[in-house]
């Protein structure tokens, strides 16, 4: 009898995974709203591709990078996983990407309708190794309340940064009357090149680094003017909180309402839709050289080692289409990377009521944020340098000059 | 006494129930210590297999910035943090020692630091040294001093230091008052009638007899110094994954987990135990030396 339960028990068990479901999982960073809109396209995209079980798991950004690598280097990578484009070069040429050149060319017509620029960041000269799954540009956030109470006119397209400076300075002021700023023009962290110095940078004409990347670019006389720039901001009118007196407010000085303008993407907008103050978005201002703003995308890549490359990339397919890109256009935090669905009313019509299509626009003056091996660490290297300037312990020539030769020895080291 | 000892197929036994621990020592603590030391030869970016480096990453230590300013940060911390940790936590347990009205809420208050979460009491620091809205500057300006600022870079060091050793104070007066109390009151009843003074029952009673404590709580609060990232995470750590103050620990974390260099984090970390260990070996001396005087 006993042996009889136990076969019977074998039997089913052995049947019921002869027909189980393929299941993939798909790994990204964000929130628990995110998870939701995923797993209603895992779901849509389920029910057409029957036979194929897309797993959605999340965490916040630090603890994914963190999981991601111990995962792959454990050999058990998730089958898709997100990947921020500036960081995309570290994984792709330590050969755990899979080429996707071969899926491509059996799809003529898929790359058609989707933004050149976000496409860029994963081309390599074998093919792409990942494919952009939404996007970012960089605008103005201004609250409107502080324009109004301080009598000063909106930002506009025919602002300069020089307009900028003197809007931020007429908008630093003590409201409580103890002596103590509590109210600032403009705020930034000022360590990554996104969302500011980077495009400051590219509109007084200079340059972040060379295009075979072994060169860091900062110190130019162009780039040199834009640094001064925003380090006579932060230390000379000190429009803009230091870091220690930003930490009083928390970590967004525009969100916390102690800063009257402030720099982002589009992924800021569902959290200030939840301000008390009246807000709006303008282009960044023009410099030198013109208007420029700094563009970058987060991406799918499939794992080389994932035993289910083809369902891997039906999904992958799928969310990188139009029904998943609409589907997508929900979550509200980016821009989908077709035309056809950035420019209609599934992007266009969010419940933020500002001009989305601002964020467009933007493309057209938008430089890539660089992709290249060491990225990370070359921001690190460069930051830490630049802020030993913001806090006033160095000059922001010597911190430049620091900032320089840290990043050249990360870019020569991560050839 | 005997009937403590296992006896016959007993030890079998106490093997086996011991097994599961041993085996999680042997492979858990000392394999991934070997595996480090291992490592810190290599060049690895933990995606593609570690390649031989020799002493590369040792010999490259020295002029790298992020470690050389992590490295002295950590020296000045800990040359800072253990004897003043020692020391106030000592002074706290002698004066908590004795039988005087509410002295369970004393200890009570004085250890309470120890038992709450570094983030939570962090947050308050940060608020204590807040520029504009802070306690301090607002009590530094209400006697006539300009503001300071207290996480900036010249002060950093100094403001992390209180709040770890007001963190750690609570432990190291319950291993002192543990070791106070196993004195046996006769020593101290012999040297008053004597009459020796407070200064000489300290020297020569107090201290000889806790030194086995003062040793245990040397080691212990210098292994945390060389290891303290909580506090300092929470007050200093700025957007980029560094901070105003980086440790080594925040150097290791980075290079091996952020910038795809385990090799080079591996060979920091064996600089940090070797340190720890160094010091280890010139308090057993020093405690060796001690005890025979």
């Amino acid at each position: 009898m006993k042996l009889l339960k136990a076969t019977t028990l074998a039997l089913l068990l052995t049947t019921s995974c002869a027909f189980a479901d393929t299941e993939i999982t798909y790994q990204f960073w964000g929130s628990p709203q995110e998870v939701g809109v995923w797993n209603s396209v895992a779901r849509a995209f389920e029910t057409e591709h029957p036979g194929i079980k897309v797993k959605i798991e999340a965490s916040d950004w630090d603890s994914y990078w963190e999981k991601l690598k111990v995962k792959v280097a454990g050999g058990t990578p998730p089958d898709v996983f997100a990947m921020d484009a500036p960081l995309y070069k570290d994984w792709q040429s330590r050969g755990v990407l899979l080429n996707l050149k071969p899926y491509l060319d059996k799809e003529p017509g898929i790359l058609d309708g989707v933004y050149p620029l976000t496409l860029k960041a994963y081309e390599t000269p074998d093919g792409f190794y990942g494919l952009p799954r939404d996007f970012q540009t960089i605008v103005l956030y201004y609250n409107k309340d502080m324009f109004d109470a301080a009598g000063v006119a909106y930002p506009n397209d025919g602002w300069t940064w020089e307009d900028f400076r003197i809007a931020a300075k007429k908008l630093t002021k003590d409201k409580d009357g103890d002596g103590k700023t509590d109210q600032w023009g403009f705020w930034e962290a000022g360590y990554d090149m996104e969302p500011f110095w980077g495009a400051l940078v590219w509109s007084f004409g200079g340059e972040v680094v060379n295009p075979e990347t072994h060169k860091t670019l900062i110190s130019s006389p162009q780039a040199m003017a834009a640094f001064q720039f925003m380090s006579d901001m932060w230390l000379k009118d000190k429009s803009m909180p230091s870091e220690q007196q930003l930490r009083q407010y928390g970590a967004d000085g525009f969100f916390a309402g102690i800063s009257a303008m402030g720099v982002s993407g589009h992924w800021s907008v569902p959290e200030y839709s939840q301000v008390a103050f009246k807000w709006d978005i303008a282009p960044l201002p023009k410099g030198p050289a013109g208007r420029v703003t700094s563009a970058n995308s987060a991406g799918f890549v499939i794992a080389k080692d994932s035993k289910h490359p083809n369902e891997a990339w039906e999904f992958v397919k799928y969310a990188f289409g139009e029904k998943g890109q609409t589907e997508l256009a929900k979550i509200g935090l980016a821009i989908p990377v077709r035309k056809s669905i950035a420019e209609r009313p599934a992007y266009l019509d969010q419940s933020t009521k500002i001009d989305h299509s601002l964020y467009i626009k933007a493309l057209d003056y938008a430089h890539l944020k660089p992709v290249f091996k060491g990225y990370e660490e070359w921001s690190g290297a460069v930051g830490d340098a630049l802020h030993m300037a913001w806090t006033g312990e160095m000059k922001i020539t010597d911190a430049l000059a620091e900032a320089v030769a840290n990043g050249d020895e990360v870019l020569a080291r991560s050839k | 006494m005997s009937a403590l000892r296992p006896m016959g197929s007993e030890r079998w036994w106490v093997w086996l129930f011991l097994l599961p621990t041993l085996l999680g020592l042997a492979l858990g603590t000392f394999g991934s210590i070997f595996a480090t030391i291992g490592l810190s030869f290599t060049n690895w970016d933990l995606l593609t297999p570690p390649q031989w480096a020799g002493v590369d990453n040792y010999a490259d230590l020295p002029a790298g910035r992020m470690f050389t300013k992590a490295f002295w940060n950590t020296l000045a911390f800990s040359g800072l943090y253990v004897p003043l940790t020692v020391v106030l936590s000592l002074v706290v347990a002698i004066g908590l020692n004795r039988r005087i009205k509410g002295i369970g809420w004393f200890r009570v208050m004085y250890f309470l630091p120890a038992v709450c979460s570094p983030t939570a009491t962090g947050l308050l620091w940060n608020w204590i040294y807040a520029p504009d809205n802070g306690v301090l500057n607002a009590a530094v300006t209400a006697v006539g001093v300009s503001p300071v600022s207290w996480l900036g870079p010249r002060m950093a060091l100094y403001s992390i230091v209180v709040v770890n050793v007001w963190g750690a104070i609570g432990g190291g007066m319950i291993i002192f008052l543990a070791g106070l109390q196993a004195i046996p009151k006769e020593y101290f009843e012999v040297t008053r009638l004597d009459g020796a003074t407070a200064w000489q029952r300290l020297r020569f009673v107090t201290l000889p007899a806790l030194a086995p404590s003062l040793f245990f709580q040397t080691v212990l609060t210098t292994i945390n110094a060389f290891q303290a990232f909580d506090y300092i995470y929470v007050l200093t750590s700025s957007g980029n994954g560094n901070s105003t103050m980086p440790t080594l620990v925040f150097s290791i974390y980075r290079s091996g987990f952020r910038f795809f260099r385990m090799g080079d984090a591996a060979a920091q970390a064996v600089v940090l135990t070797a340190m720890i260990f160094a010091l280890t070996l010139v308090y057993f001396r020093l405690q060796k030396k001690w005890g025979e005087a």
